[in-house]
């Protein structure tokens, strides 16, 4: 182990986990956008979209990354769209983690007991207000595990950037072993940048479900 | 408090992995040339994707000027060639750990890769190039401006080069030759970097492409590697490039693989026979 070296590298990590934690955190949260509007659609039950909704979560959630990325970065600009490669990042990440964050927010939302959404409409509030303050603030606590899950997933899935060129964690080491030979060096700082950033997160996550915990009236 | 235990329990996981690592890394594991000859089988780590010198034709079969050579030594020895597809980044990393016996994947000889692994007698000659669209081609690296990013191949001798010399160039990187190809003709980049017999053979296979800097930086040659220490399979590769002077191997193997790509007029300038040494 060559400290020295280590000392060196350290810039070129905190950049790269500066690129991972932006990337990552701007991803999720287009992610999470997307999937409550993709639950509230399934939800609804609005005809023409809840069609597409099903069929985008399908393709979002069996088909890899990697894949999504390569279409995104090399196939569109094809047809002329191109995006940098931060921007195809945000977007692969956005696209992948929109489904699975569907699923996890319509789990939550069906498994509100059917009596509340009743309830609440019999004493005059309109659907939507059903939602916001009943429906949602219940499935939100029931799908707060699952959320975290891919909370923390996505964060890991930005491992397969080096594919559309963007220096991320995973893609700084490979290039420095490349270069410079310095195997154990460089894993040694994978590896503790990756905990580095997402133990706290999930640790974050476990004190935040627990905080949520009040719903299952009804039940 | 459970919390605070399990953060512990994964630091200590941590540093345990972290100890086995720095002894693993002290101990290479390489097979002698007694123990490929039993095995009846040889590794040899060669691209899949570095057409014309690495690459896997439409039948699924390696082809190449490398893997012509890979086949005539596992013939040589008596055993299967079985090929290991490499990127640029892992070829050290492939002979430390024992994944391969050889690594004959365009490996340019520089002193930092000779401290790692060993070099047998080389067999190519090599310098960098850079190829650019003929829409605005780059013959001198000054004519980037700061906004222009270059591409490169992460671990090759290009990006080697231009962060010593050329710190001020922003490099575009890929892992994969074959992403680095569609990211230039997707215009992501003003140009390209690499070993020049490369960029001529891209430019030479791909209309509106041109080499404005056939040759930057030294001259280099390519070689054969085995894992560090591993003499006696060394010794052998030694020998055979030597033997195979008397039959013009190389130029044998020019004519099989690159002269398609390149035609007659490169042949003197890229083949070595007999590890050059007779010249």
């Amino acid at each position: 182990m060559d400290w020295g070296y280590i000392q060196n590298v350290l810039p070129l990590y905190g950049k790269a986990a500066w690129l991972t934690l932006r990337t990552g955190a701007a991803g999720i949260l287009l992610a999470a956008i997307v999937g409550l509007l993709c639950a509230a659609a399934s939800h609804w039950r609005v005809p023409v979209l809840r069609r597409i909704t099903s069929a985008y979560v399908e393709i979002s959630r069996n088909t890899p990354l990697l894949i999504q990325l390569f279409f995104i970065y090399y196939g569109l600009p094809k047809i002329g769209i191109r995006t940098r490669p931060e921007a195809c990042g945000i977007l692969g990440l956005a696209f992948l983690g929109g489904g699975y964050m569907a699923e996890a927010f319509r789990s939550g939302i069906e498994a509100v007991d059917r009596i509340q959404e009743e309830s609440a409409l019999s004493l005059g509030l309109t659907r939507l207000q059903t939602f916001l303050h009943v429906i949602l603030p219940q499935a939100a606590a029931i799908s707060a595990p699952a959320f975290m899950a891919n909370v923390v997933f996505l964060m890991k899935e930005t491992s397969v950037f080096s594919a559309v060129s963007l220096m991320d964690l995973m893609f700084t080491a490979k290039d420095q072993i490349g270069l410079y030979y310095r195997t154990a060096e460089n894993l040694f700082l994978l590896v503790g940048a990756y905990l580095l950033i997402l133990l706290p997160l999930s640790m974050l996550g476990s004190v935040w479900e627990r905080r949520l915990r009040y719903a299952g009236f009804g039940t | 408090m459970k919390n605070i235990r399990n953060l512990t329990a994964i630091v200590t996981v941590f540093v345990l992995v972290l100890s086995l690592l720095t002894i693993a890394s002290a101990d290479s594991a390489f097979r002698t040339l007694d123990e490929i000859k039993s095995s009846g089988t040889i590794r040899i780590g060669v691209f899949s994707d570095k057409n014309p010198f690495g690459y896997v034709d439409e039948y699924g079969e390696y082809q190449g000027y490398d893997v012509f050579f890979a086949r005539r030594i596992g013939e040589d020895l008596g055993v299967t060639v079985e090929f290991v597809s490499t990127e640029a980044a892992n070829r050290v990393e492939y002979l430390e750990t024992g994944k391969v016996d050889i690594i004959l994947a365009n490996f340019t000889v520089t002193p930092e890769r000779a401290e790692k692994v060993d070099f047998a007698l080389p067999y190519m000659n090599v310098a960098l190039g850079v190829v650019s669209p003929d829409s605005r081609v780059i013959s001198d690296l000054s004519e980037l401006t700061a906004e222009d990013q270059v591409i490169v191949i992460s671990g090759t001798t290009a990006e080697d080069y231009l962060i010593k010399n050329n710190p001020e160039i922003k490099l575009q990187k890929y892992d994969t030759y074959a992403n680095a190809k569609n990211a230039l003709e997707n215009g992501n980049a003003a140009a390209w970097a690499n070993d020049n017999t490369e960029v001529i053979a891209y430019a030479l296979q791909n209309e509106g492409y041109t080499v404005g800097i056939p040759s930057l930086g030294s001259q280099d040659t390519i070689a054969p590697a085995v894992t560090k220490g591993n003499e006696t399979l060394l010794n052998w590769i030694n020998d055979e490039i030597k033997a195979l002077a008397s039959e013009q191997f190389f130029h044998k193997d020019y004519e099989a693989t690159l002269v398609d790509t390149y035609g007659l007029d490169y042949e003197e300038s890229l083949v070595l026979e007999g590890g050059g040494l007779t010249e």
